[in-house]
């Protein structure tokens, strides 16, 4: 297995492994540090991508993900806060009022 | 601009329509009388100067486009326009229609059955649809003017709805007419995939240009529309049961102008017949074996709406005559004149009829000349000009126009001038019945009675334009673009020789009590060949057959035990009245002989009619019905609210967009 291949292989891994926790764990914390690794996958993916291809957008593009889940972490944390202070703790499947 | 005109003749009457139906003031009778007559005649005065104005060479060839749409290389271009034939044509109706109306005025405030909004609205209605018709530039406005008057004279035939015979009458109007109204939309269909565009004066010239076997096929489809409005043999037997209607609407819509309405298509679409020698020669034909059997006919009649009715139709078969042999100015001029004297015979036979022994036989008639000599004194005059008085009436000009015609024009045309000629001769037989009938002596003497000048004053108007309207057919003729025809004159004297026998023929058979008597026994005649019966065998009782067998005689059954008219439920709500009598105590006891029929009854209803009560087909589409909430109920259940869910749904939906893009990248 060639070297990009190989972080490829990687990348994907990592997005499943996040995808896994996101649809296991029940704990909100746990679920934003499992986005967090898929977001890992395809920024990996990127950089990998733009090295073999000896470009600097892949770089760039890392730089944006980053730039991403800084956001996405800011969020998801005051989303969390406010779940704790009404549901009183920091289960996912007790914030179900959106039932049909 | 000014052709926009044109615009303000069809709107009057429509804008009665709307009012007189809507009703938003809930007006008097004054009102609706003032509303319907207002908007009735509008169109005469809108139209009258254009069309002067436009016959005297004063104003072109109008035209005014309403909306236009372009698909592809289609265009759908909505327009009114004026031209000769629709000057003409949109004059006679608008000066005929005004002067039913007038008289309606008079002749509907005495009927019994007298709901005179619904019946001015569908009036207005019906002249809203016949002037759109007539002046439409495009064939979508001429056919949508053409279904709105089919509508309305089913509306009018029914308009007594408290007669079932109204009733069966318009369905049957209704029924023939569709027949042929498909036939007539599927040819102004190929004809605009030929054309590529709605717009008449497109359509007729490429229409007239195809050189394929499609041209054939769309004379011939319009020939069959024409021939359903127009009542024409084989599909006449919707005319005389439509005499049903009022005498107002068998004047104005079953005579005159309407059942015309196939004459006044087929002139429009001369140019497409005449390119196609079979169909122009199966148009004449046609027409004249309409013309002979529909005078036959009318002879043997006994009701003098009836034989007027058979008049018309075969009035009509001279028109299409004209058209066969390549003269639709003709068929034109004849239709004008047509139309003055036939709707003047027919308000002027509701006069008489109304001051007769009441009825509408021919019976009835006797002495009313001196009752009511106004109305007959016009009435003889239109009988005059139907029959072809030599000189004196506009009939004679017109017809002898056609027969003329017919002759000059190939060897079947001179086959079918002699039939059109013993034609003519039964029409003035059939024609003068009633006028000698009215002039015997009444069996008990009557005073005079009052005539209202509101319905004499139309029938003189017409009276006179009947009798010296021929001396407008010659250049009628030449402004239609016709060539007058010059006959030798033995043909001419042949022609008026035949009125004049058939008037001779008439006074026999009406005075002569022998030949009296056998008219009144050619039942078979009268009946119209019983083209009405052979239908029933041949078309509805095979229909009959095949829905019994398809319903597995269920509709047949339910039918007999339950009896016309009332539906299976009212029979059960009644039985569930019955059986909960039953069930009281002392109901149930005292009287056996009564609880043996609610047993009888009860047995009925669970055998034959709960079986049925539930339909198969109700209960297919009850069940497609429940299904759908039966699928929103499972839907639901998807919508589980948990945020890990949704994320394996989006987790599923990517890897199948993934799989999919992977797919399409597969060579």
């Amino acid at each position: 297995m060639t070297g990009v291949s190989f972080l490829l292989a990687i990348a994907a891994g990592l997005f499943a492994a996040g995808l896994f926790g996101v649809l296991a764990r029940r704990t909100i914390l746990m679920q934003l540090i499992s986005l967090e690794i898929m977001l890992a996958g395809p920024a990996l993916a990127f950089v990998a991508a733009g090295a073999h291809h000896g470009m600097v957008e892949g770089t760039a593009m890392f730089l944006i993900v980053l730039a991403l889940a800084a956001a996405e972490v800011a969020l998801g944390l005051a989303i969390y806060l406010q779940l704790r202070r009404h549901a009183g703790d920091g289960d996912a499947d007790a914030a179900r009022q959106l039932r049909g | 601009m000014l052709a926009y005109l044109l615009l303000l003749v069809p709107t009057p009457p429509l804008a009665g329509f709307v009012l007189l139906a809507l009703d938003p003031y809930r007006l008097d009778r004054r009102a609706v009388r003032a509303a319907a007559i207002v908007a009735g005649c509008a169109p005469l005065a809108v139209i009258a100067p254009m069309a002067i104005a436009h016959l005297t060479g004063l104003w072109g060839d109008q035209i005014a486009p309403i909306f236009t749409l372009y698909v592809g290389s289609y265009e759908v271009a909505l327009a009114v326009g004026l031209d000769t034939l629709s000057a003409v044509t949109a004059l006679t109706v608008a000066f005929v229609s005004a002067c039913v109306m007038i008289y309606a005025l008079d002749y509907m405030s005495g009927a019994r059955n007298a709901d005179l909004r619904r019946f001015f609205a569908l009036m207005n209605l019906f002249q809203a649809g016949m002037l759109s018709m007539v002046l439409a530039a495009d064939s979508i406005t001429f056919f949508l003017g053409w279904e709105l008057m089919g509508l309305c004279s089913f509306f009018l035939i029914s308009y007594n709805m408290t007669s079932p015979r109204a009733f069966a009458a318009g369905q049957k109007a209704f029924v023939i007419t569709r027949i042929a109204d498909a036939a007539l939309l599927a040819g102004l269909l190929l004809l605009f995939l030929e054309a590529g565009s709605v717009r008449l004066s497109e359509l007729i010239p490429a229409g007239a240009a195809i050189d394929t076997a499609r041209g054939p096929l769309i004379a011939a489809l319009l020939l069959i529309g024409a021939m359903g409005k127009s009542a024409q043999f084989p599909f006449h037997t919707w005319l005389p049961t439509a005499m049903a209607g009022p005498t107002p609407v068998s004047a104005l819509l079953h005579s005159a102008t309407m059942v015309a309405a196939g004459a006044v298509l087929l002139a429009r679409f001369a140019p497409v017949m005449a390119a196609n020698d079979g169909v122009a020669a199966a148009t004449a034909i046609a027409g004249v074996v309409t013309a002979l059997f529909g005078a036959a006919s009318a002879v043997a009649q006994t009701d003098v709406k009836r034989l007027l009715a058979y008049s018309s139709i075969s009035q009509i078969g001279y028109m299409l005559i004209a058209v066969g042999v390549g003269a639709p100015a003709v068929a034109m001029a004849h239709f004008v004149v047509h139309a003055l004297f036939k709707s003047l015979l027919f308000m002027a036979s509701g006069v008489l009829s109304h001051a007769g022994a009441g009825g509408t036989s021919i019976a009835a008639l006797r002495g009313t000349a001196r009752r009511a000599p106004i109305a007959f004194a016009s009435f003889a005059a239109g009988a005059a000009s139907l029959a072809g008085l030599p000189l004196v009436t506009a009939g004679w000009w017109s017809k002898e126009a056609i027969l003329a015609s017919a002759f000059e024009a190939s060897w079947l045309g001179l086959a079918v001038w002699a039939v059109g000629l013993t034609a003519a001769a039964l029409t003035a037989v059939y024609a003068f019945r009633p006028v000698f009938t009215a002039l015997r002596a009444p069996e008990t003497e009557t005073p005079r009675g009052r005539e209202s000048w509101l319905a004499v004053g139309p029938l003189v108007v017409l009276a006179v334009l009947a009798l010296a309207g021929g001396l407008g057919v010659k250049p009628l003729t030449e402004l239609l673009g016709g060539h007058p025809p010059h006959p030798a004159l033995w043909v001419e004297l042949a022609g008026a020789s035949a009125a004049l026998l058939g008037i001779a023929g008439s006074a026999a058979l009406t005075f002569v009590p022998a030949l009296a008597d056998r008219v009144a026994r050619a039942r078979r005649l009268r009946a119209g060949l019983q083209m009405d019966a052979r239908y029933y065998a041949l078309l509805v009782r095979p229909y009959r057959r095949l829905v019994r067998r398809l319903s597995g005689g269920r509709g047949e059954w339910v039918e007999r035990v339950v009896g016309r008219g009332r539906g299976a439920q009212g029979l059960e709500r009644e039985l569930e009245g019955a059986v909960r009598h039953a069930r009281q105590p002392e109901g149930a006891s005292s009287d056996p002989v009564g609880q043996a029929t609610v047993v009888l009854g009860l047995w009925i209803w669970r055998a034959l009619l709960l079986p049925f009560s539930p339909d198969r087909m109700d209960m297919a589409w009850m069940w497609g019905a429940r299904g759908i909430g039966r699928a929103a109920e499972r839907a639901r259940r998807l919508q589980t609210g948990r945020v890990r869910d949704y994320a394996l749904a989006l987790a599923f939906g990517l890897a199948a967009l993934l799989l999919i893009g992977w797919g399409m990248t597969w060579r």
